[in-house]
């Protein structure tokens, strides 16, 4: 698995320690540094949450596929499922400035996804969401 | 999925150390334990992540929660000992600005007291 990771998971909370492993393991055999691993299963752990919790309305055969992979010095991750149609790209900005009283519980998940990847592209295409996010490496290395 | 937290006393301040993973599987169990803490009558909390590797928005919603609470109740949490890469998420999401983040146990510990 040095070059290519593809792994369609059930579309539940409790896969995202066991891929979360095989990130890190794809991170080792490819030379990943460690800050770039990390960003990558936070950014999954955000996604997979967001879709279980809110694309699939009980959908019993929901599974989501994660493939990634590194082209020259670019890491590619898609993620795909089969829920309820969303664009995380189009969702709205996070509160990360008002008062403690003021802060709102939550919406900081996609804002963290969509500020540690360089590009994020969504299509939904043969009714399955797909989220490409492309992280460049040459950055975690300053 | 349960979160191990220990726990340290330091006369009026209460320290929780998470050990490992702070994430979307575990957050309820991170949350069933300060918010114990916090209905039971302490109101000065330190987390230490000296033993944190991993956290996501779900861990980090849970202690928004509690400096929520315990500043409406006259009481504090201070967050030390951050590994870069984590406190690096606590600035892109402003956390920094609401919730007193210091380098060392003994930083948040005076700043508690």
């Amino acid at each position: 698995m040095a070059d290519e990771l593809d792994v369609t998971i059930p579309a539940r909370l409790s896969e995202v320690r066991e891929l979360s492993g095989m990130v890190e393991a794809f991170g080792d055999a490819n030379g990943l540094p460690d800050p770039k691993v990390f960003v990558i299963n936070l950014a999954l752990d955000e996604l997979i949450t967001n879709t279980v919790t809110h694309g699939l309305e009980d959908k019993a055969d929901a599974e989501i596929r994660i493939r990634m992979q590194v082209d020259g010095g670019t890491l590619i991750l898609v993620m795909e499922d089969n829920g309820q149609p969303f664009d995380p790209t189009q969702d709205t900005n996070a509160d990360v400035t008002s008062s403690l009283e003021e802060r709102a519980i939550g919406g900081l998940g996609l804002h963290l996804v969509k500020s540690f990847a360089d590009r994020i592209t969504y299509e939904f295409v043969g009714g399955r969401n797909r989220l490409t996010m492309e992280h460049d490496l040459a950055r975690a290395a300053e | 999925m349960d979160i191990e937290v220990a726990e340290e006393r330091n006369d009026e301040v209460l320290v929780l150390l998470p050990v490992g993973r702070l994430d979307s599987g575990n957050a309820r169990s991170f949350e069933s334990v300060v918010m114990d803490h916090v209905s039971s009558g302490e109101r000065r909390l330190v987390v230490d992540f000296s033993r944190l590797d991993f956290i996501s928005s779900s861990g980090m919603r849970v202690l928004l929660i509690a400096a929520k609470a315990l500043k409406a109740g006259e009481g504090t949490l201070v967050l030390c000992s951050m590994k870069n890469h984590i406190e690096e998420v606590f600035r892109i999401s402003g956390f920094d600005r609401i919730i007193p983040i210091k380098e060392s146990r003994e930083a948040a510990l005076a700043a508690s007291s």
